[in-house]
């Protein structure tokens, strides 16, 4: 029998858990409102007009397209095709071929007629050996670069080296852009000279029709798997970053496609090739450099979605992802621990980065081992199953509400998925992502922990589906 | 115990109450998603409904049918703000003189003037700046105070029509509005240029004027003339390639690229090459671009084609432009083994490439 002190113990830290979960989604709703009133003030400033606004500007900045492409044989040619297609101008494409094995640069040439050009630029920014820069005859526009294998911060790093851009774009070779992407994304540099980078609301493109690198009909995923992802994806950004990034605070431009001024990412020093999360290291770095200097600047989010990419839909690929990011963010926060808390990183550091390492460092093992106390207190009769049962409703509920604050702004920001079927789906979705789904992530991230502590811990590869209306993956 | 009992009930209470709380919450989000969902489609089935409705008439008014005109100004007061976006949304566009008038006619004869007029004054940001937007885009006579007024609004988003609707009204007398804005910071930047592109040449005698009694904005000025200068302006950016203030010395050499060199600016770009400051230099680098005067420029500017890097280029980018001397400097640079050999071997090919 448990002694009083344990038992009250155990009941303590059921409260515990309990407020951990109202915290948490909670925080996660009224990080909502916050959100809808930028989106709110966005959707009405965004018009048609402000997203032409580059075309009557005296002087577009000139972007360079990076694209780092390791082994992207079967895919590049499509991508970089829709890439030249891109609705703006001036821009140039980047692809570096990031040392891959296969036939990446032979189907870059015999696809865009390449020649080795003698190509002189500056090199900044650390990156491996440079192998050879190839021109097109088709397209004066592109760019590849040939350099020894290095990761795909180095690669990266070899793009901005060579970019002739004002502001440059990183993205993965397998995002897909949306065609008025960089227009949209210009503008807050045009509006604001502090802007340093931008970052943007990455859709799921899983299910949608594609033609030409390009998606032509926005579907959901027929697979659950992914439609979690949708709703998750939904709540990572439309929550968590629009907030932040409507209060300078953004932690994170997303790999898949961010924007930033090619002068402030040489001052920072480009993006750390030892980094595993490169996204957040860099983005992080970028508040501390301006922050430390004190100069005035800006990192901006926008909530339309600019591009979108394709997520897991096994279980094995979603696994190694988490596993990864969960490696990314654990090293960034170490890296960057000087920063959390400290109030010389304004809202970055008081508010941004705590949040982080509360609710996303801390939180997953919590509720982890909240599930797991409470559970085996049940079965073993230590805690009635009505407290139990109660949790793990708190838990649901909350996760749920949270989830359709996110779905809403979604609608008001994007429209998509707008079909009556699609809204059965998006809710059910909600549901049960928050009924098994959010507790898998939570389990995955506290491996991911104790693989990071020990150690251990492998890149592990994706595996991609096919589009409709496509012959090879994307 | 019995306090831990109590505790427990305390508990169970405080569980139950939050449960309930997810279970409101959960319940009016999902009910504000939907709710969202019908307003927007009624919304959507309402626009659909007019365009089909309207659509047909509002192409045969700009077309010049009397009756369509007499029709639409006839049309219930409720449809009149949709009849409107359908006439407003091709002109963002098109700014054709002979449409904007027709349009403007239809949107008198609907009495949307008048609206209009009301909206500017409105307590609501969003009336306004609609409001200030529709008369700069229908090109309303004597509302350029109203527009002007604008720029001074408290929303940023109104003081930004405001900025498109002098673009688009292209009234002289509002040149001078975003003239004496220029330097304004609490009006959105790339609008503040792009009105001064939308005017055009036409706006250079004032910038001069200003420049002349405002030199404490002269960078400004110089950024303006690099988008609508010509050759009027050559005197006074030449001076200015001489200001104390770098920034306003790389924007003054910067215009004058733009506009092209004469042959007493020319000396001052070659001056400027050996300047302290890169961007000066750079931008010196790039005026002398397609220079085609006397003097053996083409050689000087391939001494800096291993200068520091921003001016290098500039320095490869104008030698292309230059034609036999430019070529045959940049071949003299060719057989260097370090970057600037480099830079000129890849310049020499873009030219090869491109013929």
């Amino acid at each position: 029998m448990l002694t009083p002190i344990w038992q009250a113990a155990l009941m303590a830290f059921s409260l515990a858990v309990a407020a951990y979960f109202v915290l948490f989604n909670g925080s996660q709703i009224l990080m909502g409102l916050v959100s809808g009133l930028f989106i709110g003030n966005y959707v009405r400033t965004r018009t048609r007009r402000d997203v032409a606004l580059t075309a009557r500007v005296a002087a577009a900045p000139f972007v360079s397209v990076i694209v780092p492409a390791h082994n992207e044989a079967l895919t590049i040619v499509e991508s970089v095709r829709a890439l030249l297609a891109l609705d703006y101008e001036p821009r140039e494409i980047v692809v570096v071929n990031d040392g891959s094995s296969d036939d990446t640069l032979v189907v870059l040439q015999g696809a865009f007629h390449l020649l080795a050009a003698p190509v002189a630029f500056a090199q900044p920014l650390p990156s491996e050996t440079v192998r050879g820069i190839y021109r097109s005859m088709d397209e004066p526009a592109l760019v590849v670069i040939d350099k020894a294998n290095g990761g795909k911060a180095d690669a990266i790093n070899a793009g901005i080296n060579a970019a002739a851009g004002a502001l440059v774009l990183t993205i993965d070779a397998d995002t897909i852009i949306d065609p008025a992407a960089l227009r949209r994304a210009v503008l807050p540099f045009l509006e604001d000279p502090a802007t340093v980078g931008v970052g943007g609301y990455i859709a799921i493109a899983n299910g949608c029709r594609m033609q030409s690198g390009r998606i032509t009909a926005v579907m959901l995923p027929r697979s659950w798997l992914a439609r979690f992802q949708v709703v998750e994806y939904m709540r990572t950004f439309l929550l968590f970053r629009v907030a932040c990034g409507s209060l300078n605070a953004l932690t994170l431009i997303s790999g898949a496609f961010g924007l930033f001024r090619r002068d402030a990412m040489i001052a920072v020093g480009g993006f750390d090739r030892t980094a595993i999360g490169e996204d957040m290291d860099v983005t992080v770095r970028l508040h501390a450099y301006y922050r430390a200097r004190r100069q005035p600047y800006r990192i901006v989010f926008d909530p339309s979605p600019l591009c979108s990419t394709q997520v897991p839909e096994d279980w094995a690929s979603l696994r190694s992802q988490r596993l990864r990011w969960r490696r990314g963010l654990l090293q960034v926060l170490w890296r960057r621990r000087r920063m959390i808390g400290n109030p010389r990183c304004g809202l970055v550091g008081i508010g941004a980065l705590p949040y982080v390492i509360f609710f996303e460092g801390v939180g997953p093992l919590f509720e982890i081992a909240g599930y797991a106390i409470t559970a085996a207190a049940a079965i073993t009769g230590l805690l009635d199953w009505t407290t139990f049962g109660l949790l793990i409703a708190v838990s649901v509920l909350f996760g749920v509400a949270a989830t359709l604050v996110a779905v809403f702004l979604n609608d008001v920001v994007t429209r998509r998925y707008m079909g009556g079927s699609d809204l059965v789906l998006l809710v059910v979705a909600a549901i049960l992502e928050n009924c098994g789904y959010r507790q898998l992530n939570s389990w995955w991230s506290s491996v991911g922990t104790v693989r990071t502590m020990t150690g251990r811990g492998e890149w592990g590869l994706m595996k991609r589906r096919v589009f409709e209306g496509q012959k090879t993956p994307v | 115990m019995s306090s831990i009992d109590a505790s427990l009930f305390d508990f169970h209470r405080f569980a139950i109450q939050t449960a309930w709380l997810g279970v409101f919450l959960a319940l009016l989000n999902a009910a504000a998603v939907v709710v969202e969902r019908a307003l927007f489609a009624c919304n959507e089935a309402r626009r659909r409904r007019i365009d089909r409705r309207y659509e047909p008439v509002a192409r045969r008014a700009l077309d010049g049918d009397e009756a369509a005109v007499e029709q639409l100004a006839n049309s219930p007061r409720r449809h009149r703000i949709a009849i409107a976006w359908m006439l407003v949304r091709p002109l963002y566009d098109d700014r054709d003189r002979q449409r904007v008038a027709r349009a403007r006619t239809i949107f008198q004869a609907m009495s949307l003037v008048e609206v209009a007029d009301r909206w500017v004054n409105s307590c609501w940001w969003p009336r306004r700046a609609l409001a200030v937007r529709a008369l700069g885009l229908f090109q309303i006579e004597n509302r350029t105070a109203a527009i002007v007024a604008a720029l001074d609004d408290d929303h940023a988003e109104v003081r930004a029509a405001a900025l498109d609707s002098i673009a688009d009204l292209g009234d002289p007398q509002a040149v001078m509005a975003v003239v004496v804005r220029l330097h304004d910071e609490s009006l959105h930047r790339g609008r503040r240029f792009a009105a001064i592109a939308a005017f055009g040449p036409e706006i250079e005698p004032s910038l001069l004027e200003m420049a002349g009694v405002d030199a404490a904005n002269r960078l400004n000025y110089a950024r303006a003339l690099r988008i609508c200068g010509t050759a009027r302006s050559l005197p006074t950016l030449s001076l200015w390639t001489l200001d104390p203030d770098v920034k306003v010395r790389a924007a003054a050499f910067e215009a004058l690229g733009h506009i092209g060199l004469d042959r007493h600016a020319a000396p001052l770009a070659l001056e400027g090459l050996e300047a302290d400051d890169v961007t000066v230099r750079a931008m010196a680098a790039y005026a002398l671009h397609d220079w085609a005067g006397p003097g053996n420029i083409a050689v000087q500017l391939a001494q800096h084609l291993d200068d520091r890097w921003p001016v290098a280029v500039q320095a490869a980018s104008s030698l292309k432009t230059m034609r036999d001397g430019g070529v045959a400097a940049l071949q003299a640079a060719a057989s260097r083994p370090d970057l600037a050999g480099e830079l000129a071997r890849q310049t020499l090919w873009e030219m090869a490439a491109r013929c």
